[in-house]
C-alpha cells in the first residue's frame, strides 16, 4: 500500500476513535532520594552481574584492561579506535593477544563475519553510564564497531567518571539529539542472559558472557 | 489435529496439564519479580500516568507521528514500507529478500511476524529461516508455538528440551540448562554470522529522530540487526512515541513490568543503515509498518488497547490465563490483552468468546504500566457480542426471564418460593449436589445451598411490618 | 439516640440464598445506631445481565432498583462489594443521556458497601467476634479494586485471630455467570483458592460478598471440608 492511502486510513480512524483523556505530559523528572552515584552504580551493576573496576587514572587503564583480559585467558581482541585512554591495544598485544580487524567489507561480508567466531575480548568506550540500572551507553560510528561489544566472550567498557548519570530519563533529557547523530545507540545492562529454559538464569547466550566496566577518573 | 474452536474447549484440554502448571508457576514468578521491582520506585503511579499519557498522545496523533517517523528514517538512509494487511506485509518482506538475494534469514522475537504468519510464507519460498530468541528457537525446533509473550517455552521442561536438541541438533542428550544454553549459543553463532538478512520486531519507534528501538536480553536482537547485510523490521503501526525521552519512560516501565528488571540487557536504538564511515552494521534497513486491522481498532471503542507496550504483566496477573495457559486463546496474542486485540484485529468470528474468558477481577488493570482499562473494554466487547445475538440461547432467555421476574415484586416472591420448594425435590439436606440443565456446570464441582424457605423479604414482612 | 436513616439493599443472593446475612447486616446497622428501612420491592441490581453484555435487561432491573431506592434519601447500605460497584459506578453509564440520568447520579452517590459504611462513614467501634476461630479473609475483587475495600474489613476483624491466607487478594473464580459459562476454568481457579485456604490453617473463611462465599462454600462442602464460611456481617451482627 502507498504511504498516503495508509496514513489517510489511520487519520480517518482517529476521527471516530474513542480514546480516553489522560493527564498532560509532565515535564518533571521523577524525584529520587539522593545517592552517591558511583556507589549506586557499583551496586546496581553487581545485581546484573557486571563488574565495575576503578576509578583508575588514564595512565592506569591499559594495565587494568590487560589484567582483565589475561584473567579470562583470551587470545584475540577487538577495540574501538577512539578509546578514552591511550595505549590499550598495544597493551593487549604486548600480552600476546591478536587484534581482529573490525571493518566489515561490503563484499565477502560473511567471510569476514565468520572470523568473529572466537574473539575473546572487545574493548569500547561509552557515552555514559547509568547508575540506577548499572548500564553503559554506547554510541557507534566511525572507528567504533558494534561487534566489539557483541561477539566477544568478554566486553570491557571504559567510562569517564564525569559521564555517570542517575537514570536513563536524566541522560535522555540532557542528550535528546544523540540518537540522530549515530546510526546505532545501545544501552548495555550486564552480560547477555536468558531464563527461557525453566526460568533458570543463564549468562552469555549470544552476547558477551562477561561485562567489565572500568571507570576513569 | 484441529483445535477446538471455543476458548472453553481449548481450555478444557489444557487445564491440569503439565503445560498449564508450568505457565501458572512461571507467570506467578514474573508477577513477584515485577512486584519487587516496582516497590523500589518512589513514584510508580506518576510513572504509570506519564507512560499512559505518552502512549495515548501518540495514538491521538498517529498519522502525523508515523509520517514524521518515516521522513526521519528515510533521511537517515532507511526505507519505510506500508503494509495494509498480513498478505501485503509478507509480500513486501519477500520482495526485499528476493531483490537482495537473501536466502538465509535470522529472526529475533516479533509478535507481528507471527501475526502475519511470515515464517511459513518465507519457508514456502525456499528460504532458510531461523528463530534466534532462545525460547522461539526451541519452539521452532519443536514445531510448536509460544505459550507466553515473554517466555515462549514456559510450558517445556529441561528434559523436553534436552530430548529435542538431541533429536534435532544431533548432540548427546543433556538436560542441564547450562549445557543446553551452551549448545544453543554455539549452534546459533554460526547461523548469525552466515545470515544474509535479519528480521526483527520493533518495541517502539521514535518519531522525532526516525529511530526504532529493539529490546532483548540475549543479544540476538543486536546480532541480527548488525551482522547480516539487510535488516527488516516489522512494526505494528501503533508502536510509536514522539520523542526519545518519551521512549526512555516507556523502556523503564517495560522492563520492570515484564520481568522485574530495571532495564533489559540490550536496548538497541537504530537510526538508519550503516553510514559511510561506520565499520559495521547493515547496508540496508527496511521498516515495514503494519496495519492488519489496527486502524479498525483505532476507529472504535477499544482503541485504548493499542497503548499496550507488550510487557505481559496482564497475562501474569490473570487467573484465567494462569489456569488455562496461552494456547487456550487460540491466537498469537493471549491473556487479557489478547482477549481484546484478537477480536479487534480479526473480527468476532470466531473470537467473540474471548472477552468472556474472564471473571472481570481487574487484576490486569492493576498491573498494567499504561493503565489500560481492560475490564471496561471486555464489557464493551461482551455488549457487542450480545447485541449480535452470539450468546447461547439458554443464557439470553434465562437473563430475560430473570429480568422480568425481578422487576415485579410479586413474581419475585413467587419465584423464590417455587425455587425453594423445587429444590426440596432434588435435595434432602441444606445443599444441592446435582442441578439439571446449564446449571449443572455449577454442581459438577460445587454444592449449591438450597434457596431459603423464608427469604429475607419474607422475614422482614413477618417481623418488621411492611 | 437517633442515628442516620439508611436503606438496606440486601441483594438478590442474600434475599434468596442467605437471608441470615441480611438479618446480621440489619442487626449490625441497628447496633451502630442506624434507623434502617427496607424497601420491600427490591430484588436485583442488574449486575448478572450487565456482566454478560445484556444491557437492555440490565437497564430494566436497574431502573426498577433506582425507583425502589429513590423513595427516600437515606444512604443505601449493601452487604456486597460487587453490587455496590454496580449501583455506585455502572448505573451512571447505563443511564447517561437518558431521562434517568439525574436519578442515576442521585441514587448512585448514596450507595455504600457495608464495611465502608460502618468503618469509614460511621467510624464504628463495633468489632467482629468469632470465638476460637482462625479466620482466613477473602478480599472480593470488585470491592477491593473498584472501591478500595480492605482496611475496613481489617479494622473490623482486629480482635479476631487471622490465619495467613496466601493469595487472599486473588480471584476466587466465581465471576458471576462465568461460573456456569466456563465451569472448567471457574473450577480450576476455585481449586487453587481452596487449596490455599486449606493450607492456611484457617477454620473459618470470611468475606464481604455472598457471591464469592457461596462458590467457596460449595467447593469446600464438595471436598468434605469442615471449614466454615461466613459473611463478615454475621460476625458483627446477630443473624437470628
Amino acid at each position: 500500500m502507498d504511504r498516503d492511502s495508509f496514513l489517510t486510513r489511520v487519520g480517518r480512524a482517529s476521527l471516530t476513535s474513542q480514546l480516553p483523556d489522560s493527564v498532560s505530559l509532565s515535564v518533571d523528572l521523577p524525584e529520587l532520594p539522593p545517592a552517591d552515584l558511583l556507589v549506586l552504580f557499583r551496586s546496581r551493576s553487581q545485581t546484573v552481574s557486571a563488574v565495575v573496576h576503578g576509578p583508575v587514572t588514564r595512565h592506569g587503564v591499559p594495565r587494568a584492561v590487560s589484567g582483565i583480559a589475561t584473567g579470562h585467558d583470551a587470545s584475540s581482541f577487538m577495540a574501538w579506535d577512539d578509546l578514552p585512554a591511550p595505549g590499550v591495544p598495544s597493551a593487549l598485544q604486548a600480552v600476546g593477544m591478536d587484534r581482529v580487524d573490525h571493518v566489515v567489507p561490503s563484499e565477502r561480508r560473511i567471510e569476514h563475519n565468520l572470523g568473529y567466531r572466537d574473539v575473546g575480548v572487545g574493548v569500547t568506550g561509552a557515552e555514559a553510564a547509568l547508575a540506577e540500572s548499572g548500564s553503559v551507553v554506547l554510541a557507534h560510528g566511525e572507528g567504533r564497531p558494534r561487534m566489539a561489544s557483541l561477539v566477544p566472550d568478554v566486553h570491557i567498557a571504559l567510562v569517564e567518571l564525569d559521564r555517570l548519570e542517575r537514570t536513563l530519563a536524566h541522560w535522555a533529557r540532557k542528550n535528546p539529539t544523540l540518537v540522530t547523530e549515530t546510526t546505532n545507540l545501545v544501552l548495555i545492562t550486564g552480560p547477555s542472559r536468558t531464563g527461557d529454559i525453566e526460568q533458570q538464569l543463564n549468562l552469555g547466550v549470544h552476547g558477551p558472557r562477561h561485562v567489565h566496566i572500568v571507570m576513569i577518573k | 489435529m484441529t483445535q477446538p474452536v471455543t476458548f472453553l474447549g481449548r481450555a478444557e484440554a489444557l487445564i491440569g496439564t503439565h503445560e498449564a502448571d508450568a505457565v501458572d508457576s512461571g507467570a506467578r514468578n514474573f508477577l513477584d519479580l515485577r512486584a519487587k521491582s516496582v516497590e523500589e520506585l518512589p513514584a510508580l503511579e506518576d510513572l504509570r500516568d506519564r507512560a499512559r499519557a505518552i502512549r495515548l498522545h501518540a495514538l491521538r496523533h498517529l498519522d502525523r507521528l508515523l509520517a514524521h517517523f518515516a521522513d526521519q528514517m528515510q533521511a537517515a538512509g532507511g526505507h519505510v514500507h506500508w503494509a495494509e494487511d498480513a498478505a501485503d506485509a509478507r509480500q513486501i518482506a519477500a520482495d526485499i529478500l528476493d531483490r537482495t538475494q537473501s536466502r538465509r534469514v535470522v529472526k529475533s522475537k516479533s509478535m507481528v511476524s507471527e501475526e502475519i504468519e511470515l515464517n511459513a510464507h518465507l519457508e514456502a519460498l525456499g528460504l532458510d529461516v531461523t528463530e534466534t530468541d532462545l525460547g522461539e528457537f526451541i519452539a521452532q525446533l519443536a514445531g510448536d508455538t509460544p505459550s507466553h509473550i515473554i517466555a515462549p517455552v514456559l510450558h517445556m521442561t529441561r528434559e523436553d528440551i534436552g530430548r529435542l536438541f538431541a533429536d534435532k541438533l544431533g548432540v548427546p542428550y543433556t538436560d542441564d540448562p547450562f549445557e543446553l544454553n551452551r549448545i544453543a549459543r554455539a549452534h546459533l553463532r554460526e547461523v548469525f554470522l552466515r545470515a544474509d538478512a535479519g528480521i526483527s520486531g520493533v518495541n517502539t519507534a521514535v518519531a522525532d529522530s526516525g529511530s526504532i528501538v529493539l529490546v532483548t536480553n540475549e543479544g540476538n536482537g543486536r546480532l541480527i540487526t548488525t551482522a547480516p547485510r539487510v535488516h527488516i523490521a516489522l512494526m505494528g503501526m501503533e508502536r510509536i512515541v514522539s520523542r526519545w525521552e518519551d521512549a526512555a519512560v516507556v523502556l523503564e516501565t517495560l522492563a520492570r513490568s515484564a520481568t522485574g528488571q530495571r532495564l533489559s540487557v540490550y536496548t538497541n536504538v537504530i537510526t538508519g543503515p550503516r553510514r559511510e564511515q561506520d565499520p559495521d552494521g547493515p547496508e540496508e534497513v527496511h521498516v515495514i509498518v503494519v496495519d492488519n486491522g489496527r486502524s479498525r481498532i483505532l476507529a472504535g471503542e477499544t482503541a485504548e488497547i493499542l497503548a499496550c507496550i507488550r510487557c505481559g504483566a496482564c497475562l501474569n496477573a490473570c487467573p484465567v490465563f494462569r489456569t488455562a495457559g496461552g494456547h487456550a486463546y487460540g491466537s498469537v496474542y493471549s491473556g487479557p490483552f489478547g482477549s481484546i486485540v484478537t477480536p479487534g484485529l480479526h473480527g468476532m468470528d470466531p473470537w467473540w468468546d474471548l472477552p468472556f474468558a474472564s471473571t472481570l477481577c481487574g487484576a490486569c488493570e492493576e498491573v498494567c504500566p499504561v493503565r489500560i482499562q481492560i475490564p471496561k473494554m471486555l464489557l464493551q466487547l461482551r455488549q457487542q457480542a450480545a447485541s449480535e445475538g452470539r450468546l447461547p440461547g439458554w443464557l439470553q432467555a434465562g437473563i430475560a426471564r430473570y429480568a422480568r421476574i425481578t422487576v415485579d415484586p410479586s413474581r419475585w416472591a413467587r419465584a423464590k418460593k417455587w425455587a425453594s420448594r423445587l429444590s426440596g425435590l432434588i435435595s434432602t439436606g441444606r445443599w444441592i449436589r446435582r442441578m439439571p440443565g446449564p446449571a449443572r456446570g455449577w454442581t459438577s464441582s460445587r454444592d449449591l445451598p438450597r434457596p431459603a424457605k423464608e427469604s429475607f423479604n419474607d422475614w422482614w414482612r413477618a417481623n418488621r411490618g411492611s | 439516640m437517633q442515628g442516620p436513616e439508611v436503606q438496606l439493599f440486601v441483594t438478590c443472593l442474600v434475599d434468596a440464598l442467605a437471608p441470615e446475612v441480611g438479618r446480621a447486616t440489619l442487626d449490625a446497622l441497628e447496633k451502630a445506631g442506624c434507623e434502617v428501612a427496607f424497601p420491600v420491592d427490591q430484588a436485583c441490581c442488574g449486575q448478572p445481565a450487565f456482566n454478560v453484555g445484556l444491557v437492555e435487561d440490565a437497564r430494566k432491573m436497574a431502573a426498577h432498583t433506582l425507583d425502589v431506592l429513590d423513595d427516600t434519601e437515606g444512604t443505601v447500605v449493601i452487604p456486597s462489594g460487587s453490587c455496590t460497584v454496580m449501583i455506585a459506578h455502572h448505573y451512571r453509564e447505563l443511564f447517561a443521556d437518558t431521562d434517568r440520568e439525574e436519578q442515576a447520579k442521585r441514587v448512585s452517590t448514596r450507595a455504600r458497601e457495608l464495611t465502608q459504611f460502618l468503618v469509614d462513614d460511621l467510624q464504628t467501634s463495633a468489632r467482629a467476634r468469632c470465638d476460637d476461630c482462625a479466620i482466613a479473609y477473602h478480599y472480593s475483587c470488585h470491592g477491593l479494586r473498584e472501591l478500595g475495600l480492605d482496611h475496613q474489613a481489617d479494622t473490623l476483624l482486629q480482635d479476631t485471630t487471622r490465619a495467613r491466607l496466601d493469595g487472599d487478594r486473588e480471584c476466587c473464580g466465581f465471576g458471576g455467570l462465568f461460573a456456569i459459562e466456563m465451569p472448567a476454568v471457574s473450577t480450576a481457579i476455585m481449586d487453587d483458592k481452596l487449596d490455599r485456604i486449606e493450607a492456611s490453617g484457617a477454620d473459618t473463611v470470611v468475606g464481604g460478598d455472598v457471591s464469592c462465599l457461596v462458590h467457596i462454600a460449595g467447593g469446600l462442602r464438595r471436598r468434605g471440608s469442615e471449614i466454615e464460611v461466613k459473611h463478615i456481617a454475621e460476625l458483627i451482627g446477630d443473624a437470628t
